[in-house]
C-alpha cells in the first residue's frame, strides 16, 4: 500500500499495521505459539513466556531460553547461545537504522527502533520502507512491528494453555511450526553459496556436536565452525 | 529424555526467578546486539568481513536450532517418528528451493506433512 507524504502519523501507522495484517503478522504469530509450550514445558509462568515475546522478540533467542533450561544448561552456556544466536542482529539494526533516521532523532528513539528488529520486521522493513517518503517512515514500521508483536504475544499466550489440551498431531505441528518457520525464512533469505553453506553445514554439525559436546556449549561450536567454514566458502566480492 | 531442568541460582531464587532469568539470561544478551547497533551505526561498515562473518556464523546457529528440534524434539513432538519430522522438513525445504517467495506455502505444506502423517500413521 502507497503511503503519502501528507498523510498524518496515525494514518501511515494504521497502513503499516494493515501491512503487517496482510500475512507477516500472522506468520510471526503463528511462529511463536510453541515459545508459550515450550515455557510451560519447564514450569514457568505464562506472563514470562508472552513477556519474552515483548522483550526478547527474537524467537530463536527464546526458544534457545526455554529449551535449554528443559535440558538442563549452564546458566552461563545459556546466556552464550541466546547471545550468539542474537548477533545476527548487530549487522542487521545497523543495515536498517539508515532507513529510519530522522535529523534531530534522538538515542532513546533509535533504541526503541532497534528493539523491533527481528527476522521479519526486518526483512519486510528493508523491502518496504524505501517505498515509504522519510519523514514517515518511523510512524510507518512502528505500525507495522507493533502489529506483528501484538498477535505474536496472542500466540504465546494461547499456545501456552492450548498446547496441553490439543490431540497429540496438532500439538506435533505446533511445536513444528518454530523449526519449519526457521528453515523457510533461512532458505528465503540465501544470497550465495555461503549461506547455503552455513545452513547445511548448521544443520549437520549441531546434532553431532549434541552427542559430542556436553554443558550446553553444543550449539555455539556448531555454530562456530560451520559459520566459519561458510564464511570461507562465500563468494569473493566483484570490486565495484 | 528426562533431564532435570536448570535450576534457579539459588541466592536469587524466588517467586521473581522466572522474570529474573529471563532479564538477565535471555533479554539482556539479546537487546545488547540492538543497543551495539544503535551505538556503532555510524561507523560500522554494513558490508564489512566481520560482518559478514557473524552473519554467517548467526545462519549456522539458526540451523543448528533447526536440526536440534527435530533430532530431540521438545513435548508431544517427540511423540511423532523421526523420519516424519525430518520428511515434514523436506518437504518445506523442497518447495523453499523451488520458489523462495513461496514461504507461507512452504510453512503450511510442511505442517500438513506432519499433520497428516501424525493422523494416517498407526499406533502414535
Amino acid at each position: 500500500m502507497t503511503v503519502s507524504a501528507e498523510w498524518t502519523w496515525w494514518r501511515v501507522a494504521l497502513a503499516g499495521m494493515r501491512d503487517a495484517l496482510s500475512l507477516p503478522a500472522w506468520v510471526v504469530g503463528f511462529g511463536l505459539v510453541g515459545i508459550g509450550s515450550l515455557a510451560r514445558d519447564v514450569g514457568y509462568p505464562v506472563e514470562v513466556a508472552v513477556l519474552s515475546t515483548m522483550l526478547v522478540w527474537a524467537g530463536p533467542s527464546q526458544v534457545i531460553f526455554f529449551a535449554s533450561i528443559a535440558a538442563g544448561a549452564a546458566w552461563s552456556a545459556i546466556a552464550i547461545a541466546v547471545g550468539f544466536a542474537s548477533l545476527r542482529f548487530l549487522p542487521m539494526t545497523v543495515a536498517i537504522l539508515p532507513l529510519l533516521r530522522r535529523p534531530g532523532q534522538g538515542v532513546g528513539m533509535q533504541l526503541l527502533l532497534a528493539h523491533y528488529v527481528a527476522v521479519t520486521a526486518w526483512t519486510e522493513g528493508l523491502r518496504r520502507l524505501p517505498h515509504v517518503p522519510p519523514p514517515q517512515r518511523v510512524a510507518y514500521f512502528l505500525g507495522f512491528a507493533n502489529t506483528c508483536m501484538a498477535t505474536s504475544s496472542v500466540g504465546t499466550f494461547l499456545g501456552y494453555y492450548l498446547i496441553g489440551a490439543l490431540p497429540i498431531p496438532f500439538a506435533a505441528g505446533l511445536l513444528c511450526l518454530t523449526p519449519i518457520f526457521f528453515l523457510a525464512s533461512l532458505t528465503a533469505g540465501l544470497r550465495h553459496r555461503g549461506d547455503a553453506a552455513a545452513i547445511i553445514l548448521g544443520l549437520a554439525l549441531a546434532p553431532i556436536c549434541d552427542r559430542f559436546i556436553g554443558g550446553g556449549f553444543d550449539l555455539i561450536v556448531a555454530g562456530l565452525i560451520a559459520g566459519s567454514i561458510a564464511f570461507a566458502l562465500r563468494p569473493k566480492k566483484v570490486a565495484p | 529424555m528426562t533431564a532435570t531442568i536448570t535450576q534457579p541460582i539459588a541466592w536469587l531464587d524466588g517467586p521473581w526467578w522466572p522474570y529474573l532469568a529471563l532479564i538477565l539470561f535471555a533479554v539482556l544478551p539479546t537487546e545488547i546486539w540492538r543497543w551495539l547497533a544503535v551505538a556503532f551505526s555510524r561507523r560500522i561498515d554494513a558490508d564489512s568481513p566481520a560482518l559478514e562473518w557473524v552473519r554467517a556464523v548467526a545462519t549456522a546457529l539458526l540451523a543448528g536450532i533447526v536440526a536440534k528440534l527435530i533430532v530431540a524434539p521438545p513435548g508431544a513432538l517427540a511423540a511423532v517418528p523421526l523420519a516424519l519430522r525430518v520428511g515434514a522438513l523436506s518437504v518445506t525445504l523442497a518447495i523453499m528451493l523451488f520458489d523462495r517467495r513461496r514461504v507461507l506455502l512452504a510453512v503450511l505444506a510442511g505442517e500438513a506433512t506432519l499433520i497428516g502423517g501424525a493422523y494416517w500413521l498407526p499406533a502414535i
